[in-house]
């Protein structure tokens, strides 16, 4: 029996029936050449697989995130695609956003003031959270082997001293940082996770009206504990509940 | 419900994204096509049957979407109506320029055209067996398997000759 390639493909994703399992199975044994196409195309499998999977852990842009959040309820069924210039000028905002290939905000390409405009800082932490604590490889921008580089970038971005608290005392290991946008300004997110790999994230925006007292609010089903510095604002932020996020933030604003 | 359809969508925002790009061989037009497909989707709530998986119901939305997006652009660009398969759309950026250009992930499927590159997606990683696949994307099985032998084809030579088709990471 001759084999086909395509058949052969189809054997690879158990597409063939038992009889043409058996046939390709005892041609293979007999046949080197097929064996080689085989391992071929089970190569090139791999290759795909690994490259689908690289592309599903790239950071969502948080402007289609938020777009979809805040979509209104019921939205029209029949959606009139937008003239094309709408879309570039939309993908131009959320390629400012994306977090691509580990590089980062591609800021300066695009006024950062574009950007959540609206609900407070509070409420873009709250989208980015829901967006960067799911992800795994990806989860920080800059990685906490390189505390000094963090600090010095991110003290220079924000233009207010940007320092890492040790928060082991509550089970939480630094895991590094990243740059984010939220309303329109730099805010530093210093990531940090629990033995659960629970996400619990410390945010710092400067400001020239530092908030003056703790308080808790939640966002989007996030907790936070709020703050104020001397030239910064802080929150910290969680998904899970925690009963010591206050606890944690009192902590942080001990070191900040 | 639509919380809770929003949450769930946002969730699986990096694979609808992925389906996207397949389709679009294009960042910007994929997150485009997710956003519609997205709202598409909440204005839809009502018919969303939660005993089937959300992701299925994405994808044959975004997938329709697509298709309408590609014959509307057909027709503007004097086409006629032709069927999206045979549209020039599925075929312009079979090199993956526009990808390698936004500084994405530089793939060997990067160079995979649409229409081989979104079938070796649903099948291979997103476990479509080619019956799904084949009603998901509306052409024959032989089609399918045609499909994806001819995406693998086109990757392994790409690994025999690495100049030959997209960069390295």
């Amino acid at each position: 029996m001759t084999i086909s390639e395509e058949k052969l493909s189809a054997f690879l994703d158990g597409e063939v029936s038992e009889d043409e399992g058996r046939a390709i199975e005892a041609a293979l044994a007999d046949d080197p050449d097929l064996q080689a196409s085989l391992e071929a195309l089970m190569a090139a499998d791999a290759l795909a697989k690994r490259d689908f999977a690289a592309m599903a852990e790239e950071p969502v842009p948080l402007a289609l995130a938020t777009a979809i959040q805040n979509a209104p309820d019921g939205a029209p069924a029949n959606i009139s695609t937008p003239p094309r210039s709408g879309w570039v000028i939309a993908a131009s905002v959320a390629v400012a956003l994306a977090i691509g290939g580990g590089t980062g905000f591609l800021l300066g390409q695009n006024s950062p003031t574009q950007v959540a405009q609206t609900g407070g800082w509070l409420a873009d932490i709250a989208d980015y959270h829901a967006v960067y604590a799911r992800q795994v490889r990806h989860l920080v921008e800059v990685p906490a082997d390189e505390a000094d580089h963090i600090q010095t970038w991110l003290t220079g971005t924000l233009g207010a001293d940007v320092r890492i608290p040790d928060l082991s005392v509550h089970g939480l290991t630094f895991q590094g940082a990243r740059l984010l946008v939220a309303a329109g300004r730099p805010v530093a997110q210093l990531v940090y996770t629990d033995a659960d790999a629970v996400v619990v994230a410390l945010c710092q925006i400067g400001t020239d009206t530092p908030q003056k007292a703790f308080a808790e609010q939640t966002i989007d089903a996030f907790d936070m504990v709020t703050w104020g510095g001397t030239d910064s604002n802080f929150v910290v932020v969680t998904d899970e509940g925690r009963t010591d996020l206050t606890a944690i933030a009192e902590t942080a604003a001990r070191q900040v | 419900m639509s919380t809770e359809l929003k949450r769930d969508l946002i969730t699986l925002l990096p694979r609808l994204r992925r389906f996207a790009r397949s389709l679009t061989r294009s960042v910007p037009e994929a997150d485009d096509l997710v956003q519609d497909t997205c709202l598409r989707a909440i204005g839809r709530a009502d018919q969303w049957d939660r005993s089937q998986p959300l992701d299925r119901w994405a994808f044959r939305i975004m997938r329709n979407l697509w298709i309408s997006e590609v014959r509307k652009r057909a027709v503007r660009l004097g086409q006629g109506h032709v069927p999206a398969e045979d549209s020039d759309e599925l075929r312009t950026t079979e090199t993956g320029e526009a990808m390698v250009a936004l500084g994405e992930v530089q793939s060997h499927i990067a160079a995979l055209p649409s229409d081989l590159c979104s079938v070796l997606l649903a099948v291979s990683v997103e476990g479509y067996s080619y019956a799904e696949a084949a009603d998901l994307f509306d052409i024959p099985i032989g089609t399918v398997m045609s499909r994806i032998h001819r995406a693998r084809k086109t990757l392994a030579a790409q690994m025999s000759d690495p100049k030959d088709g997209a960069h390295d990471h």
